[in-house]
């Protein structure tokens, strides 16, 4: 039997997870809509984001949720340097050349945190927030809460960006059509690269609110990506709310297929739903027919 | 006086792919130019190339005396050239109001948002009852609608129709050379591209008419019309 409030506690803790894939998943997002590209590398930022948090959080001494006031500028800087050298190169490019150029660029990324970083996981000491408050046998993370509150606001402002300013204008009507764009007088190449800045900068913030509990490897990527795909698959084409509601199933799935199967087949949990959703709706959950 | 664009010799392609072979036009201010000529000869190359949205390899082309053959095409809209698309290019998720908004991003277009809604709404009054329906949902002829009224949005000095009257009822196609028409009376200046070239030369101040990259014929609108190569090529009757 199902203990009612063991799952009640993980639907909570899943819930929390999803804001948090739901925000990172968001920058894949942003990206594929905007520039039709597919950045294989995505989970790997989240990596290095979260080493960067980590060597930060060591250096001044803070929780690592703190030092996203450092790394989310950072890593939107980055981004555009990155968009600058490796993406506009290949924009017109052949499908087969984008992927093997942000898949090498996630390979290099680990690589890179290897030679550095040795394969050993990596967490800051003395988190701050990583104690647990209770109410009526629920038990819920503060630095979860908070990575979720965190979460739920960014992702408000990306929609508020996205609806309602002339620069998420621009980026929707670049999404809608990049040829004819220009037209009204919008610089494309410069809506990509600050997309691509975004879209960056926010698995920086993921990477730097997940440290508060939890620990980086190289391969700390991998999760983040596959999560990230089947998140936008499902999701993505119903804009911010898609993301937010497919992250938030996605992480709920994951919590029970944790706690409830095992915790080592928590992806394969998740994408077996995903299958199953298809079989239904083949163009995802929020396809307009 | 100075033209306000002009043609110099220009030879422009896509990629390795040539297809324009020393073009020259110009077109006056406050004259409706039409350019035909049959599928394939480059019509819509000419307009994207005055928007430097193709491969130029010599020749120039100068708007309002400024030579404009190498400023980016969302600076030249910044200048002063819209066109209006072949097939529309409507931004199909977004509504028929945030169409609208996105044709006045530049700068010049900006200051005069109020302006130019109350013009394009008075020119098309269908769109403002439809202001926040999905663009993607409206009829052939609201969409053409909305993609000239996006275009006038950006107050162009110069505006560029690409085959506005595309798949259009006879009855919508002869409204939209009366919005040209109206639009040359209100001081836009217009270079139109056109397959029904009986209707675009009865119109026309002046017409080019380009065959496989090249200008064969030019002259005043109607007396083209009265021209027997050009009634011949085109069976106009
Ligand atoms: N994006 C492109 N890449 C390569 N070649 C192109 C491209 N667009 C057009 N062409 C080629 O350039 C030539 C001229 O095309 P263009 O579209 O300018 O003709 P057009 O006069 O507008 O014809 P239509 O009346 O059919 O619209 C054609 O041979 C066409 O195949
Ligand atoms: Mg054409």
């Amino acid at each position: 039997m199902m203990d009612p409030i063991l799952v009640t506690n993980n639907v909570l803790d899943g819930l929390l997870m999803g804001l948090l894939y739901s925000l990172v998943a968001l920058g894949l997002a942003l990206i594929f809509g905007v520039m039709d590209i597919i950045n294989f590398a995505h989970g790997d930022f989240v990596m290095i984001g979260a080493y960067t948090a980590w060597l930060l959080a060591m250096a001044f001494w803070v929780d690592p949720s703190v030092t996203a006031i450092i790394t989310v500028p950072l890593f939107f800087i980055i981004g555009i340097g990155i968009y600058k050298l490796v993406i506009e190169p290949v924009l017109g490019a052949e499908p087969l050349i984008q992927i093997a150029v942000t898949v090498g660029l996630g390979y290099v990324f680990q690589n890179i945190a290897l030679a550095l970083w040795h394969a050993e996981p990596k967490s800051f000491p003395a988190p701050w927030l990583n104690f647990s408050i209770s109410a009526g046998g629920i038990t819920l993370s503060v630095a979860k809460l908070i990575a979720g509150g965190i979460s739920i606001i960014s992702l408000y402002l990306i929609h508020y960006m996205l609806t309602k300013t002339k620069f998420g204008l621009a980026v929707r009507a670049t999404s809608a059509n990049r040829e004819v764009a220009p037209l009204m007088g919008i610089n494309v190449k410069k809506v990509y690269a600050i997309t691509f800045g975004i879209g960056t900068a926010l698995t920086a913030l993921g990477a730097a609110l997940y440290m508060s509990w939890g620990q980086t490897n190289p391969y700390l990527g991998q999760s983040f990506s596959l999560l990230s795909w089947v998140i936008v698959a499902m999701g993505g084409l119903g804009g911010v709310i898609g993301v937010l509601y497919s992250g938030l199933i996605v992480g709920v799935l994951e919590a029970l297929g944790s706690t409830f199967i095992t915790p080592s087949a928590r992806l394969a949990v998740v994408y077996l739903a995903f299958f199953l959703l298809l079989w239904f709706r083949p163009r995802g959950l929020f396809a307009r027919r | 006086m100075a033209s306000m664009l002009e043609l110099k010799n220009v030879h422009a392609g896509y990629g390795e792919f040539r297809v324009l072979h020393g073009v020259n036009m110009r077109v006056d201010k406050g004259e409706i130019v039409a350019l035909v000529g049959p599928n394939g000869a480059g019509k819509t190359t000419t307009l994207r190339t005055i928007l430097n949205m193709t491969t130029r390899y010599e020749g120039e082309i100068k708007f309002q005396g400024r030579d404009i053959t190498r400023i980016p095409t969302h600076k030249i809209v910044e200048e002063g050239i819209t066109m209006v698309p072949e097939g529309r290019g409507i931004f199909n998720p977004l509504t028929v109001y945030e169409n609208l908004l996105a044709g006045a991003y530049t700068k010049r277009a900006q200051e005069k948002i109020e302006d130019s809604l109350e013009f394009v709404f008075s020119l098309f009054p269908r769109l403002k009852e439809r202001k926040n329906q999905i663009a993607g949902t409206l009829s052939g002829g609201e969409a053409q609608m909305l993609a000239i009224a996006r275009a006038l949005m950006a107050r162009p000095t110069l505006l560029m129709f690409d085959e506005p009257s595309l798949g259009l009822a006879p009855k919508i196609v002869l409204e939209v050379f009366d919005v040209v028409v109206k639009l040359r009376d209100s001081g836009v200046t217009v270079l139109i591209v056109e397959q029904h070239v009986k209707n675009s030369l009865e119109v026309a101040d002046r017409a080019y008419v380009m065959e496989m990259g090249q200008i064969v014929l030019e002259g005043e609108g109607k007396a083209l019309l009265k021209d027997e190569r050009l009634k011949k090529a085109y069976l106009i009757i």
